[in-house]
């Protein structure tokens, strides 16, 4: 480098041949260029303002110096900038198999049974309704006892039944009911100033069942509750119709049948006009127009006394519904295993993203 | 439970002229569903599902009661001859208040066997005949009018009878063969030598009715509920008997049964009855229960007339007293179901048919909660990894102990943890023993089975809980992990596949977490797998403000500069964007990054060159070049102290 010219003109200097080879378009090239060469900021401008500043003896060495860097900048940019707009001709003169697919981003997908348990959700939420979770561990107080479950139902049962082995009173949640026991038990000391209580508990659940077609030792349930004055059967069907309705369309018709739970008083299960067939009839309704879709019910006293909430001023509905039923039923997939599986093919058919 | 269309109309005569189909949907509107309609010789049989709190209904008679009452018809009447009672021929001791009565009759047995109609009722039940009739009409009663009962050979029975608590250890032998070890809950008949009987549940096999057999004790009673399911359980002998008694049968029934029992044995073996008498009496009918108009109408959706209320319990069998807006209400013998109010109000409603109910939405009483911060930033993650290309997956929450072993979990290894904490006590198998503490595991095993499926790139993620033992018990952690294998390709056939390497799950990680945390990552290839897992609360949050805080940014033009450097081959950009940006603390900095690597021919072995381009952009004036010719010697400063030096 000539002597004459300052020293932090050399780091520029030196970065000059590596910075050039790095710029991979003509975008790239211009704001080196700019950076280099340009009129304003650049380092040859700021030469050139030294320039005028230099003692009058070197001006005119200097001047050679600045000439000789700036020509030496120009032409490798003339020279890298042809290579581009050759590169770029080149490329635009290639021609474009367009029988060929384009190159597509990458594309993912949600689990089919999260997508159908945020649709359930997005469902709800016009109503009021909010998410309640709750851990996976649970307590036999809150999975059995606040749900009214007398202390020798079959469920509680280690055939039924995963318990920890080094906390016996421990064990993996049975349905996602031990939530509404949590929130309620959560939620009462507020009840009032909130008006009421409305929920979906949408997670996963365990049952000692041993992996076939239609069994899993682990399952997803949604469940919603309420808690409102003057709750009756009534809302609890006002509010799956509307809900069911969203889900499979307008013209879907529900049906409310005698059930028992032992956490509900009355308890129904609830039939919707089969979804596939529009109610005509085939393999999946079994010819018969419904399909059993969930459990439901006026939240028993019991439960509600548990929580401490007066089940003399409040009452409530609750329904629960399984995540993989429905969703076979819905897609006619027929292997729970599937869904357990998570073959990417199937993932992304089932699942997708919205 | 298998209903059989005959015995059914013999019960409910108005039955007998609905179509089969139409009495299915009528049970199924009751509460019954009916599973399966199956032909049979010449008639047909319904499999009919009954709930647990409906012991009642388990039998052909139970059901007819409800349908009787639905479709307003009579039941056929059911009145046998009493046996005429006397003195007892055995003794008969109630020890235990789990069996407050016991009705039995003592026969001599002629010639004879089980009719014909029986034994192919019995068939269309599923049910085998024994071609004995003290065995075979205690069965067909059972299905029939669901009070289990039972025959004793008499001659095998040594003393007096007695209902008491086992003595623990004691041995039975039950019908079925198998030696029974009894604990002091079970519930047994016992002669002097010891138990005969499981009560409730099944009979010994030491006393049981044979071809041999010429005189036979019966057995009619009534045991609580809560003894014969605790019984069953325990043995794993779930019988006829047991469910039925379990759920709770019809202590009025007990005598009536001997009845019906002796009866048929008179009809159909010839047999002369010795004597029949009863020990104990009636448990106590339970409480009445009040029904208010206000309850019922709020359950209902609309007032219902008490009256009409009334006349639906009275079908079912129910004592009812009417006052001004409310009903008094005597359960009767056979609903041990009926406590509550509510449960009278659904009896109500469930007669009425539940289409008849309103359907309305239930008025929003305060304001709509929102959505928890912690389920949205869950939900909005799991939808930008899938825009980001990776497949959500959902795998058991439960693994092998080798599995679990292979992976520390998103604390990493320092974190204590106890597996012994995490173990299930009654697992499906060793496969799935252990509470996971990593997602990892799970995702190589998926990714594995996708690339032997032929995928040429897999992308996961899960989000779930993981778990750590801890000596007060388990904490669970949400985490996400990530799994990244396989060749990228863009499907562009003028592209090339390559390999995923670390740095592309690197930047996924950095798009998703919080700035810095990438770092803390664990990414480690198996084999040729990518993987990543680290708690949830290292990603990145929707932000609270709809709108974030306006940043200004700047209209004056930016200067860009560039240094080429020679680095340690080992140095991490990291730290040296780290070492420059304190370096330019306060200046106008606005951008740093690496714009070429270069390593190869030219340089000195174990070393790479980095241009490091600075750009530099003021909010409120034009920069000058002496003020950047500043900060830039500071930067290669800040670089030379980590090594660097410029390249020649
Ligand atoms: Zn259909």
């Amino acid at each position: 480098m000539d002597p004459l010219l300052p020293p932090e003109t050399a780091e520029a200097e030196r970065a000059f041949p590596q910075a050039l080879a790095a710029c991979r378009d003509l975008d790239a090239l211009l704001r080196l260029k700019g950076a280099y060469v340009g009129r304003e900021g650049s380092h040859v401008a700021r030469l050139m303002d030294q320039l005028k500043a230099a003692p009058k003896e070197q001006k005119r060495d200097l001047g050679a110096a600045i000439n000789a860097l700036k020509n030496t900048w120009e032409e490798a940019l003339k020279a890298r900038q042809a290579e581009l707009e050759e590169a770029r001709k080149a490329a635009k003169t290639l021609a474009w198999d367009r029988t060929l697919p384009p190159p597509q981003p990458a594309r993912g997908a949600l689990h089919p049974l999260n997508r159908l348990m945020g649709r359930l959700v997005d469902v709800f939420r016009p109503l009021g309704f909010h998410v309640e979770e709750g851990p996976e561990v649970e307590t036999e107080e809150h999975n059995f006892d606040g749900l009214n479950i007398p202390a020798d139902h079959p469920a509680r049962g280690s055939a039924d039944t995963f318990y920890l082995a080094a906390h016996p009173g421990q064990l993996l949640r049975t349905h996602t009911s031990p939530v509404q026991v949590r929130t309620l038990k959560r939620l009462a000391p507020h009840i009032h100033e909130a008006g009421g209580i409305r929920f979906l508990a949408p997670g996963r659940v365990y049952r000692k069942d041993e992996i076939d077609p239609t069994h899993s030792p682990m399952f997803h349930q949604v469940e919603g509750m309420l808690v409102g004055h003057g709750i009756g059967m009534q809302h609890l069907k006002g509010t799956l119709e509307y809900a069911l309705r969203a889900l499979f369309g307008p013209a879907t018709e529900i049906r409310l049948r005698p059930s028992y739970f032992p956490f509900v008083e009355p308890g129904c299960e609830v039939d919707v006009s089969c979804p596939l067939c529009a109610a005509k009839g085939c393999r999946v309704c079994k010819g018969s127009g419904w399909v059993e879709i969930l459990g439901a019910g006026l939240i028993h006293p019991n439960v509600l006394d548990f929580a401490g909430i007066d089940a003399n001023e409040w009452s409530g509905w609750a329904f629960g519904m399984g995540v993989e039923r429905m969703a076979m039923m819905l897609s006619q997939t027929p292997d729970l295993r599937l869904f357990f599986e998570n073959d990417q093919r199937f993932l992304t058919a089932m699942g997708g993203l919205d | 439970m298998w209903i059989e269309r005959a015995a059914l109309a013999a019960e409910l005569p108005a039955a007998a002229s609905l179509a089969t189909r139409a009495l299915a949907e009528r049970l199924a509107s009751l509460g019954f569903p009916v599973d399966a309609i199956e032909a049979r010789p010449g008639t047909e049989a319904l499999d009919v599902d009954i709930t647990a709190n409906r012991g009642d209904a388990m039998s052909h008679r139970g059901l007819a009661r409800d349908l009787a009452a639905r479709l307003r018809a009579p039941l056929a009447t059911l009145a046998p001859p009493p046996a005429p009672e006397g003195p007892a021929k055995v003794a008969v001791h109630l020890a235990d208040p789990g069996c407050p009565l016991y009705a039995t009759a003592l026969l001599t047995l002629g010639p004879g066997e089980t009719p014909e109609p029986i034994q192919a009722f019995l068939s269309a039940l599923g049910a085998t005949p024994k071609k004995l009739p003290a065995v075979d009409a205690s069965n067909e009663l059972l299905h029939r009018y669901g009070h289990p009962t039972h025959a004793f050979d008499a001659d095998r029975i040594r003393g007096a009878v007695t209902v008491r608590r086992a003595v623990g250890g004691e041995k039975l032998v039950t019908l079925d063969g198998v030696t029974r070890t009894l604990t002091a809950e079970d519930l047994v008949i016992a002669d002097e030598d010891g138990p005969i009987a499981l009560a409730g549940v099944m009979g010994g096999d030491g006393t049981k009715v044979t071809e041999a057999t010429r005189r036979v004790l019966l057995e009619s009673a009534w045991f609580e509920p809560r003894t014969v399911r605790a019984s069953a359980h325990r043995h794993g002998l779930h019988t006829d008997a047991s469910q039925r008694f379990g759920r709770g049968a019809d202590p009025a029934m007990a005598p009536v049964a001997r009845d019906l029992l002796v009866q048929r044995l008179q009809a159909w073996a010839g047999a002369t009855l010795e004597g029949a008498w009863t020990a104990g009496a009636l448990p106590a009918p339970a409480a009445p229960v009040p029904l208010t108009e206000a309850l019922l109408a709020r359950i209902a959706g609309e007032p219902l007339p008490l009256a009409e209320a009334a006349e639906a319990l009275m079908a079912l069998g129910c004592g009812v007293t009417a006052g001004a807006s409310c009903l008094t209400v005597q359960p009767p013998t056979w609903r041990h179901d009926l406590t509550i109010p509510e449960d009278l109000a659904e009896e109500v409603l469930r007669l009425r048919g539940y289409d008849r109910l309103p359907s309305i939405l239930p008025p929003l009483e305060g304001p709509p909660q929102p959505l928890a911060p912690d389920y949205l930033h869950r939900q909005a993650l799991a939808r930008r990894l899938a825009h980001l290309g990776f497949h959500q997956t959902v795998t058991y929450g439960f693994v092998s102990p080798e599995m679990d072993a292979a992976y520390p979990g998103p604390l990493g290894s320092d974190a204590y943890d106890d597996q012994a904490e995490r173990t299930l006590a009654n697992p499906l198998g060793q496969e799935y023993s252990i509470l996971r503490r990593s997602l990892v595991p799970s995702l190589v095993e998926v990714a594995k089975r996708n690339l032997q499926q032929g995928q040429r790139e897999v992308r996961l993620f899960e989000i779930a809980p993981t778990y750590r033992g801890l000596p007060e018990g388990l904490e669970d952690t949400w985490t996400v992990a990530l799994l990244w294998a396989g060749e990228r390709w863009d499907g562009d056939p003028e592209s090339k596949a390559a390999l995923v390497q670390a740095k592309h799950l690197h930047g996924v990680l950095k798009d998703v977490c919080l700035p810095g945390t990438e770092r803390h990552v664990r990414c480690f290839a198996d084999d040729t797998m990518l993987v990543a897992e680290l708690p949830l609360r290292h990603f990145r949050r929707p932000d609270d403000r709809i709108i974030p805080a306006y940043t200004p940014h700047s209209r004056f033009p930016a200067v860009e500069r560039d240094l080429s450097l020679v680095v340690d081959r080992n140095l991490p950009w990291q730290a040296m964007a780290e070492g420059v940006r304190a370096a330019l603390k306060d200046t106008a900095l606005v951008e740093l990054t690496c714009a070429d690597l270069y390593q190869g021919k030219g340089l000195e072995p174990g070393t790479k060159a980095w241009l490091l381009r600075l750009t530099f952009q003021a909010l409120d004036r034009t920069l000058v070049g002496a003020e950047v010719d500043g900060w830039v010697a500071a930067a290669l400063a800040a670089a030379q102290s980590l090594g660097a030096t410029l390249r020649a």
